[in-house]
C-alpha cells in the first residue's frame, strides 16, 4: 500500500505570523526546525515537516489533540490552505502548482470533503444538498439527482430525499455531508473530524458503516479525529500529530505496543488491548517456548491463529482452564502465548524474557 | 471665523448653481425618469376602484400574516377612503413604492460590491453615518434647486434616505456567510460566481430582506416630509393643513400614514418571514 501512494505531502510546511516569510526562508535555507521557527521569529508553526503518503483503499487516521495541526493538515491535501513549503503530490502531480481551473477539477472530481461542523445549506432539500457537488460540475438536473438519489441510498436516507436538513439529526446530517462527498464519486475523501459532534452511540455506528463503505466503493480516506479509539476502529494506520509534527505512524498495534515516546504512550495508556492486539504480539516464539518449557509439547495445546485477538485466547483460556495456547500460521506451529504473556499484552507491553507457565 | 463659514456656504450655493447651468440636462432626464416611474405606478394605484386596492391588500396581509391581519388592511384601507383621503394615500404609497425601487436598485448592488471589499465598505461608512444623522429636511434644498418643485425632488430626497439601511443590512449579509459554507464552496471546486450564486447569496436573502423592509419604512417617513416641497400626497395634505391650522384634517392624514406604515411593515416582515421558514 505505502508503494504507490496515491496522495501524498512531502515535507509540508505551514508557518503562520507576520514574520512567516522570514522563517520559510530560514527553514529553507539553514533547514532549522520547528523550535528555532517559533523562538526567532515568533510564528505560529501549524504543521512542520510532515510527510505523509495515502495509499489506494487505504484508511488512513491523523489523531491529535486540538491544536496540534491536523486541521490545517487536512486542508493542505485540498488546497484549502497553501502550504508554505514542501509538495503536495496527487499522483505525482504538484497540488500547490496547479492552475485555479485544474484545481476546481482535482477538487470537484478527486478529492471529496466532509466536514466536522454540518454544512448542508438550510434552503435546500435532501437530495439537492447531496447533488451540490454535482450541481457544481455543470451536471443536468435529472442526472444529478439520480446519482445523488443513489448516493444517499448507500448511507440509509433513500426515503428522506424530501426533506430539510433541519428535520434529520446530527447523525443523518453527517450522512448527508458523506453522501455529498460520494456522489462525485471522489477517489480521496477528507475526512475532518465528521464525527466529533455525535453522540458516542451514533458515532460508533457511523464509524462502522464509513469504514465498510469506503472499502465496499475502494475510497481512500484520510480521516481527521482527536478519538483514540475512533483512530483505532477507523484506521489501516493511525498518525499521532502532536504541535504539528508527526509523532508517530504505523498501525493501531504498532502504536498500542511500541508507542515512540511518553506522549503517545500516555495517549494510549488507556485504550483496551482485546480487540487491538493480536495472538503474533503477546507470543513466544516456538524455540524459545521449548527451550525454557521442555516439559511441555506446544502439539497437545488448543491452537489459534497468529491475528486471532487477545479477547479470544482469554475467553479459551478461562473456558478450557488452560495455562498456554498455541498459535499456528497457516497451520504452521509458530509460537505459544502463556498466561503471563498475556496478561502482559493486556497491559499493552510485548513478552520479556521470562517465560513461564 | 463668520466670513469663513459665509465663504464655504458661498461655496456650496455656487456649486449647486454650477450643477445647475452645467448638468442641467442631466437633472431633467433625472425628473422625467422618476417623474414617469412615479406617475405609472400611481395611475396603476388610482386607477381601480378603492376597494379593488383594499382586497388586494387584504389578501397579501392574510398570505404573508394571517387571516385577521389581512381583515384589518382591507378594513384600514377603506377607512382612509372613507375619510375621503384615497387619492392622496394611493398618492403616498406610489411615492414610497417608486422611492424605495429606485434606492434598492442603487443599495443593493452596491451593498453587495461593499459586502465583498472591505475598503470599498470602509469608506462608505462614514457616508451612510453621516446621510442617517443630518436631519432628513437637508436633502430637501438642494434637491428643489436641482429638480425643481414636484414629486421628483421628494422621490430625490426619499431615495437618499432610504438607500443607507438597506446598504448596509446587504453588504452585512454577504460578509457574513459562515466560514464551513465558505470552505464546502471551495472544496466541491465552486468557481466564483457559483460561490456567490449558491452560497453567498441565498445566505444574504434574509438580510437583504429585513433591509428591504427597513427601506420602506425610510421611505415612508421621508416622503410624508416631502410634502413641502409639493410631493403631492398625504405629505401635501399635512403640510396644507397645518398652514391653514385645520387641526382635524392633520389628523385624518396622520391616520392614514398610520394605517400605511402598519401595512407595508407587517406584510413585508411576514413576507420574510415565511421565506425564513421556508429555508429553516
Amino acid at each position: 500500500m505505502e508503494n504507490e501512494p496515491l496522495i501524498e505531502c512531502k515535507s509540508v510546511w505551514k508557518i503562520f505570523g507576520d514574520r512567516s516569510d522570514a522563517a520559510i526562508r530560514a527553514v529553507k535555507e539553514r533547514g532549522i526546525g520547528k523550535a528555532e521557527v517559533m523562538q526567532e521569529f515568533n510564528c505560529v508553526v501549524g504543521v512542520a515537516d510532515v510527510s505523509l503518503g495515502l495509499g489506494k483503499g487505504e484508511i488512513l487516521c491523523v489523531m491529535g489533540l486540538s491544536g496540534s495541526g491536523k486541521s490545517t493538515l487536512i486542508r493542505l491535501f485540498n488546497r484549502l490552505i497553501e502550504p508554505s513549503l514542501g509538495q503536495m503530490l496527487l499522483h505525482g502531480e504538484d497540488i500547490g502548482s496547479m492552475s485555479l481551473e485544474r484545481l476546481r477539477e482535482v477538487r470537484a472530481k478527486k478529492v471529496g470533503m466532509v466536514f466536522q461542523s454540518v454544512t448542508l445549506l438550510p434552503h435546500r432539500t435532501v437530495l439537492e444538498n447531496a447533488a451540490f457537488g454535482l450541481e457544481v460540475q455543470k451536471i443536468d438536473k435529472a442526472r444529478r439527482h439520480e446519482i445523488a438519489g443513489a448516493a444517499l441510498a448507500k448511507v440509509g436516507l433513500g426515503d428522506w430525499l424530501n426533506r430539510y436538513p433541519h428535520e434529520l439529526s446530527g447523525g443523518m446530517q453527517q450522512r448527508v455531508g458523506l453522501a455529498r462527498a460520494l456522489a462525485s464519486d471522489p477517489e480521496i475523501i477528507l475526512m475532518d473530524e465528521p464525527f466529533s459532534a455525535l453522540d458516542p452511540l451514533i458515532r460508533r455506528q457511523l464509524q462502522n458503516e464509513f469504514r465498510q463503505l469506503s472499502k465496499e466503493l475502494g475510497k481512500s480516506a484520510l480521516f481527521i479525529t482527536h478519538d483514540l479509539d475512533e483512530a483505532i476502529r477507523l484506521g489501516d494506520r493511525i498518525a499521532v500529530m502532536k504541535d504539528g509534527a508527526v509523532v508517530q505512524l504505523g498501525t493501531a498495534e504498532d502504536i498500542v505496543l511500541r508507542p515512540k515516546d511518553a506522549y503517545v504512550e500516555d495517549f494510549v495508556a488507556g485504550v483496551s488491548r482485546l480487540h487491538l492486539v493480536k495472538a503474533h504480539s503477546v507470543m513466544h516464539h516456538v524455540g524459545d517456548f521449548q527451550s525454557r518449557q521442555p516439559g511441555v509439547n506446544p502439539a497437545t495445546l488448543p491452537a489459534v491463529p497468529v491475528d486471532a485477538e487477545l479477547d479470544t485466547l482469554i475467553q479459551l483460556m478461562t473456558k478450557g482452564h488452560q495455562d498456554s495456547v498455541a498459535v499456528t500460521d497457516a497451520g504452521k506451529l509458530v509460537g505459544v502465548v502463556t498466561l503471563r504473556s498475556l496478561l502482559q499484552g493486556v497491559r499493552g507491553r510485548e513478552p520479556t524474557e521470562e517465560i513461564a507457565l | 471665523m463668520e466670513s469663513l463659514t459665509d465663504r464655504i456656504d458661498e461655496t456650496i450655493s455656487d456649486g449647486l448653481d454650477w450643477l445647475n447651468d452645467n448638468w442641467s440636462g442631466f437633472f431633467d432626464a433625472l425628473r422625467l425618469v422618476m417623474e414617469g416611474l412615479y406617475n405609472g405606478i400611481e395611475a396603476g394605484l388610482t386607477f381601480p376602484p378603492f376597494f379593488v386596492i383594499a382586497i388586494a391588500a387584504g389578501l397579501l396581509g392574510w398570505w404573508a400574516v394571517r387571516l385577521r391581519f389581512g381583515i384589518l388592511s382591507a378594513l384600514g384601507l377603506a377607512f382612509c377612503a372613507l375619510m375621503g383621503l384615497w387619492p392622496e394615500t394611493m398618492q403616498t404609497l406610489a411615492l414610497v413604492f417608486t422611492a424605495t425601487t429606485i434606492a434598492l436598485l442603487i443599495a443593493v448592488p452596491l451593498g453587495i460590491i461593499a459586502g465583498f471589499r472591505p475598503r470599498l465598505h470602509a469608506a462608505l461608512l462614514p457616508v451612510l453615518d453621516m446621510v442617517q444623522t443630518l436631519p432628513p429636511y437637508i436633502y430637501l434644498l438642494p434637491a428643489i434647486a436641482l429638480l425643481g418643485f414636484g414629486p421628483a425632488t421628494a422621490l430625490a430626497a426619499t431615495v437618499v434616505v432610504a438607500i443607507p439601511p438597506a446598504l448596509r443590512l446587504t453588504a452585512h449579509g454577504i460578509r457574513l456567510t459562515p466560514v464551513n459554507f465558505l470552505e464546502l464552496g471551495q472544496a466541491t471546486g465552486s468557481s466564483g460566481m457559483q460561490m456567490f450564486l449558491k452560497i453567498r447569496l441565498p445566505f444574504a436573502v434574509p438580510s437583504i430582506m429585513a433591509g428591504v423592509n427597513q427601506c420602506l419604512m425610510m421611505a415612508l417617513g421621508m416622503v410624508v416630509i416631502a410634502g413641502i416641497v409639493g410631493s403631492g400626497g398625504l405629505g401635501a395634505t399635512i403640510y396644507d393643513s397645518v398652514r391653514t391650522l385645520s387641526i382635524g384634517k392633520s389628523i385624518d392624514a396622520g391616520i392614514a400614514i398610520v394605517i400605511l406604515t402598519m401595512i407595508l411593515d407587517r406584510t413585508t416582515e411576514g413576507a420574510i418571514g415565511r421565506e425564513r421558514k421556508a429555508a429553516a
